[in-house]
C-alpha cells in the first residue's frame, strides 16, 4: 500500500469503511502522524459516517408467528377450521377497531366472509373458473358423444327382427329400381329390412328368369336375411356379417309357404339356393326368438375412431391440466 | 428456518430493516408496510432461507420493495448524480448530525442506500453488493462518491451555519 498525495483519499475512505486490514490501518495512522496536514482531511471524511441511531419498529409483535410445528399435531380439520375462524374473527375485530370512522354496515359486510368458506374452497382445490372449465368440457363430451351416436349411417344399422317376419313376394312384377324408389323413405328399421329383402328377392327373380329355372325351391329365410345384411353393409363389415351368418343355425321350423312365381338368390356368394316347391310356393322360416341357443343380432353401429380419439385426447388433456393446477 | 428462528429474526432485524427503509423513503407508514411485506415474504419462504442468511434476505427483499415503492410514488430522484441545492440552514439545524442527515437525504437512492447499509448495518462491500445486485467495485465507487459529496456538502454547510 502506497500512501501519497494521489492515493490518500481512496485509502482514507477504505480506512473509515473498515475495509483495510489491521496492518494497513496501522500504516494509515502512521502516515497521518507523520503528515499532520492529512489529519484534517481524515476528520472531514470521518464526519461523513452516520452514527448509529436507535429507531424501533413499532409493530414487532404483529410480525411474530405462533409456532405451528407442534400445535397442528393431533388436530382434526374441524378443529383447524374453528381455530382459524376464531383467529380470523379476532384479527378482524382488532383491525376494525383500529380504523376509526367505519360504518356498522361496512363492518358487518366484512364479517360475512368467513374463513371456513375460504378453507372449504381451498381444501377442494376447486374455484369458479375450474368449475366452469369442467362444466364446458362435460357439455362438449355429451354433445359430441350424442352426435357420434346419432350420426351412424342407416346402412350400418341392420336390425334383424325376424320374429314372425313373412315377406310376401308381391313385387314380382316390379324392377328393383321401382321397389327402391317406392321405399325411398323408410320410417323404421323394420321397413328398411323389408325393403332390402324385397330388392334381393327381385334380383334373384330376374336371375332365375334369365336362366329359365322354373323349379320350386325352398329358401332358407335366415340365410336370405343374412345375405341382405351383407349386401347392405359397407365393405369393412361384410366379413363380420358373414361370420355372423355362419353362427346362425339353419333351422326349418314351422315353414311358411307363400305364393310366388319364383324366388331369389342372385349373388355368387350365396351357397344356398332358394327352393320353390312344385306348387310354386316359397317357404320361409319363422324364427323362434325365445330360443336361447339362437343369436340374433339386433343392431350394429360404428363410431368414427378419429373423432372419438380426439374427444378422449381433449378430455385427458383437460384432466391433466386440472391436476397440474391443483398440484401447483 | 424454523418458526422459532423466524421469531428471532423479528427480534433482531426488524428495527434495522425499518430504520434502513424509513431513512431512505422518509415516510413511516410506507416503511412499516415494506417491513411487514419483507417479513411476510420471509415467513412464506422460511423453508428455503437459512437462518444465517435471513438478515441479508430481509434487507434484499426490503430494498427491492423500497425501489418499487420509489418508482411508483416517484418521490425521489433516480439520477446517479443528484443535484445538491444550496439552501440556507436554520440555526436549529446547525448540529453536525442534522447536517449530515440532510446531506444524506440529498444523495441519490443508490448512494443513500449504500451509505445507510454501510454505516448503520456495518455490511461489507460484498454484502452490500449482494443485497443491491451490484459488484464490489461498483459499491466501492458509489460509496466513495457519496462520501466525497457528503464531505463537500458538510464543508459547504458549515460556513453558512457558523
Amino acid at each position: 500500500m502506497q500512501l501519497n498525495e494521489s492515493t490518500y483519499e481512496t485509502i482514507f475512505l477504505l480506512y473509515i469503511d473498515n475495509e483495510l486490514s489491521h496492518k494497513e490501518r496501522l500504516e494509515v495512522e502512521a502516515f497521518i502522524a507523520a503528515h499532520p496536514g492529512y489529519a484534517r482531511e481524515m476528520e472531514a471524511l470521518k464526519a461523513t459516517v452516520l452514527s448509529s441511531e436507535n429507531l424501533q419498529y413499532p409493530f414487532k409483535g404483529n410480525l411474530k408467528q405462533q409456532s405451528t410445528e407442534t400445535s397442528l399435531e393431533g388436530m382434526v380439520e374441524e378443529d383447524l377450521v374453528e381455530d382459524w375462524d376464531a383467529t380470523y374473527a379476532t384479527i378482524l375485530k382488532a383491525d376494525l377497531e383500529a380504523i376509526p370512522g367505519l360504518s356498522t354496515s361496512f363492518k358487518n359486510s366484512l364479517k360475512k366472509a368467513t374463513a371456513s368458506e375460504a378453507i372449504i374452497v381451498k381444501s377442494f382445490g376447486f374455484n369458479q373458473q375450474k368449475f366452469t372449465y369442467a362444466a364446458v368440457a362435460a357439455c362438449l363430451m355429451i354433445f359430441f358423444g350424442y352426435q357420434q351416436l346419432t350420426k351412424t349411417p342407416v346402412s350400418n344399422s341392420i336390425a334383424v327382427n325376424t320374429t314372425n317376419l313373412v315377406v310376401p313376394n308381391t313385387n314380382s312384377n316390379k324392377t328393383s329400381d321401382e321397389i327402391a324408389s317406392s321405399n325411398a323413405s323408410p320410417k323404421t328399421k323394420q321397413e328398411v329390412i323389408i325393403k332390402q329383402q324385397a330388392i334381393t328377392q327381385q334380383q334373384a327373380i330376374t336371375k332365375l328368369q334369365e336362366s329359365n329355372a322354373s323349379k320350386t325351391q325352398r329358401i332358407n329365410v335366415t340365410q336370405q336375411e343374412s345375405i341382405a345384411m351383407a349386401e347392405t353393409t359397407p365393405n369393412n363389415s361384410v366379413l363380420d356379417n358373414q361370420a355372423v351368418m355362419k353362427e346362425i343355425p339353419r333351422t326349418y321350423n314351422n315353414p311358411i309357404t307363400i305364393n310366388a312365381t319364383s324366388l331369389p338368390v342372385s349373388t355368387a356368394n350365396i351357397d344356398a339356393e332358394p327352393i320353390v316347391d312344385e306348387k310354386g310356393l316359397t317357404t320361409y322360416e319363422v324364427i323362434d326368438t325365445e330360443d336361447p341357443n339362437r343369436t340374433i343380432y339386433i343392431a350394429n353401429f360404428e363410431i368414427d375412431g378419429n373423432k372419438f380419439r380426439g374427444i378422449t385426447r381433449r378430455v385427458s388433456a383437460f384432466l391433466k391440466r386440472n391436476k397440474s393446477d391443483k398440484e401447483k | 428456518m424454523t418458526d422459532k428462528a423466524y421469531n428471532e429474526c423479528v427480534d433482531n432485524f426488524a428495527d434495522g430493516v425499518y430504520r434502513f427503509i424509513v431513512k431512505n423513503i422518509r415516510h413511516t407508514e410506507d416503511a412499516q408496510d415494506i417491513v411487514q411485506s419483507a417479513f411476510e415474504k420471509l415467513w412464506v419462504n422460511r423453508a428455503q432461507v437459512l437462518p444465517e442468511k435471513a438478515k441479508s434476505y430481509l434487507f434484499t427483499v426490503a430494498y427491492h420493495q423500497m425501489i418499487d415503492h420509489i418508482r411508483k410514488s416517484n418521490k425521489m430522484p433516480l439520477s446517479d448524480e443528484a443535484s445538491i441545492p444550496h439552501q440556507p440552514v436554520n440555526q436549529a439545524q446547525t448540529e453536525l448530525k442534522e447536517l449530515l442527515m440532510r446531506a444524506v437525504n440529498e444523495l441519490n437512492p443508490i448512494q443513500k442506500s449504500i451509505v445507510l447499509l454501510k454505516d448503520y448495518e456495518g455490511y461489507s462491500y460484498r454484502e452490500i453488493g449482494e443485497i443491491m445486485n451490484l459488484s464490489d467495485s461498483q459499491v466501492k465507487v458509489y460509496l466513495h462518491r457519496a462520501r466525497i459529496i457528503l464531505k463537500n456538502k458538510l464543508s459547504a454547510y458549515a460556513p453558512t451555519a457558523s
